[in-house]
């Protein structure tokens, strides 16, 4: 028995020390996925040849690919459609609705229920006092159409609807108002 | 009796760091070395270890370029601290975008994304049996006609006692779905911009604290008020190794890369610290994916009704 404790002890140790071994042999490799960290591969001058016609060249190709993100509109001032930039300073008013990544005014005409009978006209991105807002825009779109306008109000997701195709109507008083 | 409390921690180490890798601090090459070093600061004291540190005058940090400058909404301004010292030492101010530190906290969007993080890998493992499973039902037990009683095809049909399930769990069932791209974007947001207001969002200039002991950590986020659990948050996903060890110990401090940063994550810590690295990239990131017009493409792979 004394001998099978001496020999645990033994073989104990001897664990220890390959524990060791094999944690002080670890290495943190690195798989680069590319052909020259192959030991086979040979310098460039084994392989065929190339050379450069011209980098000026790779403009063309350049320009032929959309950008990642939405460029800036042109500050010039002359716009061929009716499309007007966002203003510099943001009106007086106790709201704001911000523009669109694509610099549009955020109103949008949906079609609603089943088989599209219903068309909703909706504002986004709407910061502030939304019930002001709701307020203005339900009193214009009154006078304009001489009809009463049924509207929602989502404070959560701060967007106003219109029952009713009033897009054209709501895109222009936003840009009077200045947003 | 030094090999012993090697092995010891080398082993637990290697088996529960997972997810980060340490690497030894500049002035080490070699792992053995590295060992060495582990187990002379586990032996000695703490206190001696801590050499008072320098540093240049303050505010060290004091400006920071924002990418795609907001227009009319305020920016936010976040102090920069220290991990140095267990005592937090200001190191400077910064400002951090209102698009995606300011954004109005969305609580049906935040729920969506943890409802999504934990059903997307659920997979249900419960099962019934269907008649044709269910052992015996082969015969037809009486004749059509003739006995008087109802007439049965099989004593395992739905109808009879101990027959098949029709319409039960049937193992296994996944609940895979992907939320919209706009979603968890959007939870991104809402979640940062609630722990900020919160007063739960904390910004240090990088992870490296002076020793590797345990209760530094634990020292430190008393003395700052931060909460049980901290989520530490670095460009990196290899974290220096002082904080590693530390962090290793306690199940509520834990080191994520900003690519690992989700929403289930920064609500369950009551803490998220991030690196200025760390805010650097993730505002890059956020406002990049706000800007694109192609996000459609992102999530084209996941589409569940096409190949």
């Amino acid at each position: 028995m004394a001998s099978a404790a001496a020999r645990s002890f033994v073989f104990r140790q001897h664990i220890n020390t390959c524990r060791l071994d094999f944690a002080s042999c670890l290495n943190i490799k690195s798989f680069y996925s590319s052909y020259s960290a192959n030991p086979k591969e040979k310098s460039p001058e084994h392989y065929t040849q190339y050379h450069e016609v011209s980098s000026d060249n790779w403009k063309f190709v350049e320009r032929l690919k959309p950008p990642t993100v939405v460029p800036s509109f042109p500050k010039n001032g002359s716009y061929f459609s009716d499309w007007t930039p966002p203003p510099d300073t943001p009106p007086n008013l106790p709201y704001f609705v911000k523009r669109t990544k694509n610099f549009m005014v955020p109103v949008y005409l949906n079609f609603e229920a089943i088989r599209n009978q219903r068309k909703i006209t909706m504002v986004k991105h709407i910061e502030g006092d939304i019930w002001a807002m709701e307020k203005d825009i339900k009193s214009h779109l009154e006078e304009v159409t001489k009809r009463p306008v049924v509207s929602q109000v989502h404070e959560v997701g701060m967007y106003i609807k219109f029952r009713g195709d009033y897009a054209l109507h709501v895109k222009k008083w936003l840009l009077n108002a200045g947003f | 009796m030094a090999t012993k409390i090697i092995n010891k921690t080398v082993t637990e180490l290697s088996l529960r760091i997972t997810r980060c890798f340490f690497v030894p601090s500049k002035a080490i090459q070699t792992n053995a070395a590295l060992f060495q070093e582990r187990s002379e600061t586990s032996i000695t004291n703490v206190e001696e270890q801590l050499l008072p540190t320098i540093r240049p005058p303050l505010p060290i940090i004091y400006s920071r370029k924002l990418a795609f400058p907001p227009k009319f909404k305020a920016v936010r301004q976040a102090w920069v601290s220290n991990m140095d010292t267990v005592e937090e030492e200001k190191l400077g101010l910064i400002d951090l975008h209102p698009e995606v530190f300011a954004e109005r906290p969305r609580v049906d969007i935040i729920h969506e994304n943890v409802r999504w993080q934990q059903l997307y890998r659920h997979v249900s493992y419960a099962n019934t049996k269907v008649r044709y499973e269910v052992r015996g039902g082969g015969r037809k037990p009486r004749p059509q006609k003739g006995s008087g009683r109802s007439r049965h095809g099989s004593i395992r049909s739905p109808i009879w006692r101990g027959g098949g399930i029709v319409h039960g769990p049937r193992s296994p069932t996944p609940y895979f779905y992907m939320l919209s791209f706009n979603a968890r974007l959007n939870g991104l947001r809402s979640t940062l911009s609630a722990k900020l207001a919160q007063d739960d969002l904390h910004i240090v200039d990088s992870l490296d604290i002076p020793t590797d002991d345990p209760s530094y950590l634990e020292k430190l986020v008393e003395e700052r008020g931060w909460g049980p659990a901290v989520l530490f948050v670095d460009d990196n996903d290899i974290m220096p190794l002082n904080i590693t060890a530390a962090s290793d110990v306690h199940g509520h401090y834990n080191l994520m890369p900003v690519y690992g940063l989700n929403v289930h994550s920064m609500l369950k810590h009551h803490t998220l610290v991030l690196t200025l690295a760390a805010v650097e990239r993730i505002e890059e990131r956020l406002l990049f994916h706000l800007n694109r017009n192609d996000a459609a493409e992102a999530g084209r792979k996941h589409r569940l009704d096409s190949l």
